[in-house]
């Protein structure tokens, strides 16, 4: 499997208008305590695959939302290639391809059929459909069952359907929310590599993840959302460079007791401390002597230690540090 | 526009292979009512007033074989609503007359007892003669009537006033020509008539029932079932409808189509013009049904009236009507077992106040006029307008203008909250 982010594609202009840009988009929804974003700004350069990190309820589904102009903002504006997301609905949405969450696809319709209409809804006819059908079959690698029922299809061949409607008209944006989620690795690399496949194409692709290695092995721009706020933004290697403080990664035989946090969080030089069932992490600014330190602490607990790993911060890290918040299995 | 008519057609093709894989739906779309229809109409054939050609089939016993017992019999034959059976001889005993009823064979049976002729005229001859009634030797001639007691009670009654007043002439007959012979022999030579009844005083009731008067017209249950079925099928196609809607918004595919330049109306019209057919078939089905296969059966035939147009406009308006409460419900509802509780409940409560399960001619004066709240009431209306009272457009127009209103009104609501969820 390919741990490297996608290099920027070969289309990539840094001085080209930006693939989306929001200013100031808030929603609240009726009822809600609090806005479900907040001043969100946000810029997604074109040609990239722009990962937007956050929690569950963090605002993420509903950015997306109103990036493709599923929602309408309570403010602010949005502007894909230049073009506003209200006034130019129409030729903003010609630019989109949009692939949601769960399969949005008709159960009892073969592939083909799902396709053929998707495909006629997006305004392609005549041979130009054959043809895009034929090819969205070859991405999804669907050929052989493209005249099943998708009622009958498994979880990820359900999943390559709903990637490959998304873009049966050649968008230029292709915006995923949590493409690989619930599905087994085999469809999740071939996702991946589909992903990859449109980017190098040139498609900018704005996909939504809480799953941080697939942030790290995809995506060359990220923005973290928690809250309904942007806590930051840039490119991968930026936001590893801000966050660039020392970890201590310890795995045990055994989870500790929950009162085992506060014992780290009390050791001096220990900036943050996470604990999940039998691991924990530290960030310090002083990573040998605080290893020492817990190493103590470890031992206190009379439970014998597996393994301990030093290390530069990782995506992970980065987001556990601006979201102060445990991340989803 | 002709990018969006080609996507609305899209639309409709794709609804319309969906739901022609549902074999289970197109049972209930197709079958059901067509069935109901049927069965209801061949239950309910005597339940319902004013069928013409009704027959109550009849057993007169006669056992006293004179003047009375053929008086009875002719009487009950020459009505058209009586099958009349003769019990031959010997007469069956009062059980094999029971069997007979409760097996269905009679709904009637009358029993004139064996000298029920000459006890009469002897009855006659003491009461001419100033014998005080309690010194009359003959009793009063005893004629019976056994009835089905499943048979409404008006009927019994009806059939009971309708013997007395045939007894109430052999009375009469007899009076006359036992005052005949009296002043004969009293040595009066008076030129009497032989038979004083056989030139009527009163001339027959004229029966004119008013045309248009909605209160009056009462239908057949072929009249009453066929179009009360449709109407009832078409609003409940409002449950999957509403089902299938919203189970499309789950499945996502709804706001996939809305990230797409495809406009509401294409989404609504692709999905909701299949069931507009469905609808149509729907009563195109009865119809033909209850015209040619009910009278097949056993049942009366359905008069369809002589304006297509004016059924073609009640249908088409009673579609778009329920096709209108489908699509409210559907956006009014957050889950589609919400929207199929909700929506059968509702369109049962219209069916039940809008005379489809009980005739509104039978209804007392108040349910009626609560009846005009219900929109199948209007559909029904115009039906009736069309079967029973031989209307044609401009009768049925106000009724298809009211299920138009009530449709736009749905549509209104139900696009006002298609775009307030953007």
């Amino acid at each position: 499997m390919n741990n490297t982010p996608c290099p920027v594609s070969g289309r990539f202009d840094p001085a080209a208008p930006p693939a989306i840009e929001a200013e100031n988009l808030c929603k609240t929804f009726k009822g809600a305590p609090r806005a479900a974003l907040d001043s969100v700004t946000l810029k997604i350069p074109r040609g990239v695959i722009f990962g937007m990190l956050g929690p569950n309820g963090a605002g993420k589904t509903t950015l997306l939302s109103i990036l493709c102009g599923l929602l309408k903002p309570s403010s602010g504006r949005v502007r894909v290639d230049g073009k506003d997301i209200t006034a130019q609905a129409s030729s903003v949405k010609r630019l989109l391809g949009v692939v949601p969450q769960e399969p949005a696809i008709y159960p009892t319709l073969t592939a083909r059929e799902n396709l053929e209409y998707f495909g006629r809804m997006q305004g392609i006819t005549g041979e130009r459909l054959q043809a895009r059908v034929r090819e969205c079959l070859r991405l999804g690698e669907l050929k052989e069952v493209e005249n099943q029922r998708v009622e009958h299809f498994s979880g990820g061949f359900k999943r390559r359907l709903n990637l490959v409607i998304g873009l049966i008209h050649e968008p230029q944006i292709l915006i995923l929310d949590e493409p690989t989620v619930a599905i087994d690795p085999h469809s999740r690399f071939f996702i991946h590599q589909r992903l990859r496949e449109l980017h190098a194409k040139g498609v900018s692709i704005v996909m939504s993840t809480h799953q941080m290695d697939e942030a790290e092995q995809l995506c060359h721009h990220i923005a973290i959302i928690n809250q309904g706020k942007i806590v930051t933004q840039g490119t991968l290697e930026a936001l590893l460079e801000s966050q660039r403080s020392g970890s201590i990664q310890v795995q045990m035989e055994q989870p500790p007791p929950p009162s085992f946090q506060g014992v780290l969080q009390r050791i001096p030089g220990v900036l943050e401390a996470y604990l999940d069932e039998r691991c924990f992490l530290v960030t310090t600014d002083d990573p040998a002597q605080t290893a020492a330190a817990v190493l103590d602490a470890v031992k206190l607990t009379g439970i014998p230690l597996v393994s301990l790993n030093f290390g530069t911060a990782s995506l992970e890290q980065v987001f556990l540090s601006l979201t102060e918040h445990p991340l989803e299995q | 526009m002709v990018d969006l008519l080609k996507k609305f057609v899209t639309s409709v093709a794709k609804e319309s292979r969906i739901i022609l894989r549902d074999r289970q739906a197109m049972i209930l779309f197709f079958v059901m009512p067509v069935l109901f229809v049927l069965i209801l109409s061949l239950a309910l054939r005597d339940a319902f007033g004013d069928r013409p050609g009704a027959t109550f089939p009849m057993l007169v016993v006669d056992q006293d074989g004179g003047e009375v017992g053929k008086t009875v019999v002719s009487a009950f034959a020459s009505n058209p609503h009586f099958r009349v059976d003769r019990a031959g001889h010997p007469a069956p005993d009062q059980t094999a007359l029971e069997r007979s009823i409760l097996d269905g064979r009679y709904r009637f049976v009358v029993i004139v007892p064996s000298g029920a002729t000459g006890q009469a005229k002897r009855r006659v001859e003491e009461i001419a003669s100033n014998i005080p009634p309690d010194l009359l030797k003959d009793p009063a001639v005893q004629v019976r009537m056994l009835a089905d007691p499943t048979l409404r009670t008006d009927y019994r009654s009806i059939v009971g006033t309708a013997l007395a007043g045939i007894l109430r002439g052999e009375e009469m007959r007899l009076s006359g020509a036992q005052i005949r012979k009296n002043l004969r022999a009293m040595g009066y030579a008076l030129e009497l008539p032989a038979d004083l009844t056989r030139s009527r005083i009163f001339a027959e009731v004229l029966d004119e029932p008013l045309q248009g008067g909605r209160l009056h017209a009462i239908p057949s249950a072929v009249q009453q079932n066929a179009p009360a079925w449709t109407l009832l099928a078409m609003f409940f196609l409002t449950v999957p409808l509403s089902v299938s809607f919203i189970k499309e918004r789950e499945q996502g595919s709804l706001s996939r189509l809305q990230t797409m330049s495809v406009p509401g109306w294409v989404v609504l019209g692709g999905k909701t013009t299949p069931y507009f057919v469905i609808n149509q078939i729907q009563m195109v089905s009865i119809l033909l049904v209850s015209v040619y296969v009910l009278p097949l059966l056993g049942g009366d035939r359905l008069d369809p009236g002589h304006a297509p147009l004016a059924l073609a406009l009640l249908g088409a308006a009673a579609s778009l009507a329920a096709i209108g409460f489908g699509i409210a419900v559907a956006m009014y509802s957050r889950t589609a077992e919400q929207a199929a509780s909700f929506s059968s409940a509702t369109v049962m409560i219209m069916a039940a106040m809008g005379g489809i399960l009980v005739p509104k001619a039978v209804m007392p004066p108040l349910m009626q006029h609560l009846a005009t709240l219900s929109p199948l009431a209007w559909g029904l209306d115009g039906f009736l307008d069309v079967f029973v009272r031989g209307g044609g457009v401009p009768e049925v127009l106000p009724e298809a203008l009211g299920l138009l209103a009530f449709s736009l009104l749905c549509h209104g609501v139900a696009i006002l909250r298609y775009h307030n969820r953007l």
